[in-house]
């Protein structure tokens, strides 16, 4: 099985075989040799994986509409072919199961018998390609009948295992530190490069790490999802003590009813100067304007992830220090952002580099006392099963496996049914 | 025949070209005068000095008849329109085409309010050190610099503190202010010292320039600062080459000083030249350093100074711009 030559070189080729007196022995009798029987295995694996593909995608699309079907009352206007039962608050499920449909949350105590049965319904599910992405939805969507509460000895173990391994509050950030000048730094990702920490750069960091260990009762991570949108939990965000964001999204009127305005942390991924401003080569006050929206918040950025961040990421600081501004700028630690990365593979987390949101979850939790989680959802239809955006501000999707978003979420889950920490996906009041 | 004794015919060749050479050695047909020579001329010379108004008028033509220093000396939106293609001079077959990130820095129009009444153009040679020129050049009406030159304290007495334009050669923007690609407060902070002058910067004719260039004009632009950007236009600069070329000035580049008379030349109806000294030896016999604030000898080779200060002292002569090389007289009053 030879590819056919093109016409106008086969002549040349011809040619040179003749002066280099070379010619393939098996070429007229390979006919079930080694090299055919590869491509007919490479053929059906490629076959058998298209088909896979299709079958799947098919299923999934179906059971998504089914899924929207049944679930008409929380699309809003639209009622479809459901019946709603007198009073509304029990209905027969799909498969004969009892169903809490109780148009508000927290109706049910955390410990009664109904939301164990329910949070044990989630525990129940050990990886996410175990079940349909519709059945997990559904048994997330009762689990909102319950009050969350916060299980004390699961979120200390938590705790204690996150900072036997990572330990925030002394190095998440660069500091002076645990970084004296003259230290080789080794990136998070081009484990070949070494960055010596010069007394220019050294000057930089912060004295000491300004958080410490749950100095904050109630922490917010928001996440940049399109779950958010109409959400209304703009004041339960604002009312939180400590306020994280990724990736500096825009918090303007139009959303800040959404996501609320209040930031104390937010990260900014050297990908978006590079690409929205230039590298900050040329204009910079555009981005200072930015910025300035962000009242009081630091600045984090992943400066030694790779060599490329690291001139983007010290040209933020510069900027600031230019135009006088109080603005803690900080660079995440090489080191402790592998050790996060360790830890949550061994959650089951695997992917070529965790989600800035991640990071911060993982920050505040041995930050705060309380975490809550907004808008982080990775499903591109909400868990009533109305399609979504990937973004609450766009719908840019990000490069396909980079980040494992999903199986994040899913982690989160499952910390949410353990009681460590709160995700919030339906809307505030 | 031929073909058998093409080695002989070689030698022959070689030995006639090597005499040749040594013709030119022994008898050149241009020698610079050596820098002896050019002080005793000087000294000859002395502080007399007559303006000479038909020399000025005849310059001024000549000036604007080959460069068009009045529309042509800053790249601006009326002389380079959207997508004109600026070929750099310092350059082979390189060029610039304006596009719609350019074109927005570019002033709209010549901002200067002509004609120029009095102009003093400051080099920065050693010379001015001690020369008392300073109250002399501030009474100036318009008064141009050379790239950034200090201002502070310790020279005002010599070189005087109003600036209406300075140059700003891309290579110090790379040298001392990193490229303005970090820390850009040092270079806007230094900016101040020149008040609400126009920065002239040749942006267009090296390759390299062309970004710190931009960037100066960014960091300007973002910190709100009063000073006022104009981009050299390339075809003013190969121009003005040109011209002084033909007046025999063999340098790779002018520097940017003969730049700068030129320009003076052509916009202004008198002009003064302070500080113009290429040479290591003063009048008095008194090594002098390259510059008045450092001794840093330039790249050899790269400019023609002596030759230009030829030409210079050739106008001078002539009557039509006045060189300030010794001290300034010390003036009554205190005006």
């Amino acid at each position: 099985v030879r590819a056919p030559l093109h016409f106008s070189h086969a002549p040349l080729l011809w040619m040179l075989r003749r002066r280099m007196g070379y010619s393939d022995p098996s070429s007229g009798k390979d006919l079930l040799g080694n090299r055919s029987l590869c491509f007919i295995f490479i053929c059906a694996f490629g076959l058998v994986t298209l088909l896979q593909q299709i079958l799947y995608g098919k299923n999934y699309i179906k059971s998504a509409q089914q899924f929207s079907r049944l679930k008409g009352d929380e699309t809003g206007n639209w009622t479809g072919p459901v019946n709603f039962s007198d009073d509304g608050s029990l209905k027969p499920a799909r498969n004969g199961k009892k169903r809490y449909l109780d148009t508000y949350d927290g109706a049910y105590d955390y410990n009664s018998t109904a939301c164990k049965e329910l949070r044990q319904e989630i525990m129940d599910v050990k990886v996410l390609t175990m079940v349909k992405t519709s059945e997990l939805f559904e048994r997330w969507r009762n689990l909102q009948v319950c009050k969350w509460e916060q299980n004390k000895v699961e979120t200390s173990n938590f705790k204690m295992s996150l900072s036997r391994c990572c330990n925030a509050p002394s190095f998440l950030f660069t500091t002076k530190r645990n970084t004296p000048a003259g230290t080789k730094l080794r990136y998070e990702v081009d484990t070949s490069g070494i960055l010596p920490i010069t007394t220019e750069i050294f000057k930089m960091f912060p004295d000491d790490m300004p958080y410490a260990k749950s100095q904050y009762k109630k922490c917010a991570v928001i996440g940049n999802g399109g779950i958010i949108k109409n959400s209304k939990c703009g004041k339960e965000i604002d009312s939180a003590d400590f306020v994280f964001r990724c990736n500096i999204p825009p918090i303007n009127e139009k959303y800040s009813a959404d996501v609320g305005t209040k930031t104390d942390l937010v990260t900014i991924n050297p990908s978006i100067i590079t690409e929205r401003f230039q590298k900050l080569e040329k204009w910079r006050r555009p981005f200072y304007e930015v910025l300035q929206n962000y009242e009081n918040s630091s600045v984090v950025l992943p400066a030694f992830y790779n060599t490329r961040n690291t001139d983007v990421s010290f040209r933020v600081k510069y900027m600031l220090d230019d135009f006088d501004s109080q603005r803690g700028v900080f660079f995440f630690h090489p080191q402790y952002l592998l050790n996060v990365q360790r830890f949550w593979a061994v959650q089951g987390v695997r992917a070529k580099r965790l989600s800035s949101g991640l990071m911060l979850v993982t920050a505040a939790l041995e930050m705060c006392e309380e975490v809550h989680l907004y808008g982080f959802w990775a499903f591109p239809m909400n868990p009533s099963g109305i399609f979504i955006t990937h973004h609450y501000y766009d719908n840019v999707k990000p490069r396909p496996g980079f980040h494992a978003m999903p199986h994040e979420i899913f982690n989160f889950l499952h910390m949410h049914t353990r009681g460590i920490i709160n995700v919030h996906t339906g809307q505030c009041r | 025949m031929l073909v058998r004794c093409y080695r002989g015919k070689l030698s022959v060749w070689a030995a006639l070209c090597v005499l040749v050479l040594c013709w030119f050695y022994i008898f050149p047909v241009y020698r610079l005068p050596s820098d002896k020579e050019i002080v005793d001329e000087v000294l000859r010379q002395g502080q007399v000095w007559q303006k000479n108004q038909t020399g000025i008028d005849l310059y001024r033509k000549l000036l604007t008849e080959c460069c068009d220093p009045q529309r042509m000396f800053a790249v601006t939106k009326e002389n380079s329109p959207m997508g004109k293609v600026l070929w750099y001079d310092g350059e082979f077959f390189h060029s610039h085409t304006v596009n719609n990130e350019t074109y927005a820095l570019f002033v709209q129009d010549n901002p200067l309010q002509l004609p120029l009444k009095k102009c003093a153009v400051v080099g920065n040679g050693g010379v001015l050190r001690h020369s008392g020129c300073g109250r002399d050049i501030d009474q100036a009406d318009f008064i141009m610099r050379c790239n950034l030159p200090p201002l502070s304290k310790e020279y005002v007495k010599d070189v005087g503190t109003r600036t209406h334009l300075v140059t700003a050669n891309p290579s110090i923007i790379e040298k001392r202010f990193q490229n303005l690609l970090w820390s850009r407060k040092a270079f806007v902070d230094s900016m101040k010292v020149y008040g609400s002058s126009y920065i002239y910067m040749p942006a267009f004719s090296m390759k390299p320039g062309t970004d710190p260039s931009l960037r100066a004009y960014y960091a300007l632009a973002d910190s709100s600062s009063n000073l006022t950007m104009l981009f050299a236009n390339p075809e003013f600069l190969r121009t003005v080459g040109k011209f002084w070329k033909a007046r025999g000035v063999h340098g790779r580049r002018l520097s940017t000083g003969l730049f700068l008379v030129s320009l003076a030349l052509g916009l202004c109806e008198e002009v003064t030249a302070y500080g113009f000294w290429p040479f290591s030896v003063g009048l008095d016999e008194q090594p002098v350093s390259h510059h008045y604030y450092d001794n840093i000898l330039p790249y050899t080779w790269f400019h023609a100074m002596p030759e230009e200060f030829v030409q210079l002292w050739h106008l001078h002569k002539s009557g039509t711009l006045r060189m300030r090389v010794g001290r300034c007289p010390p003036q009554d009053g205190g005006s």
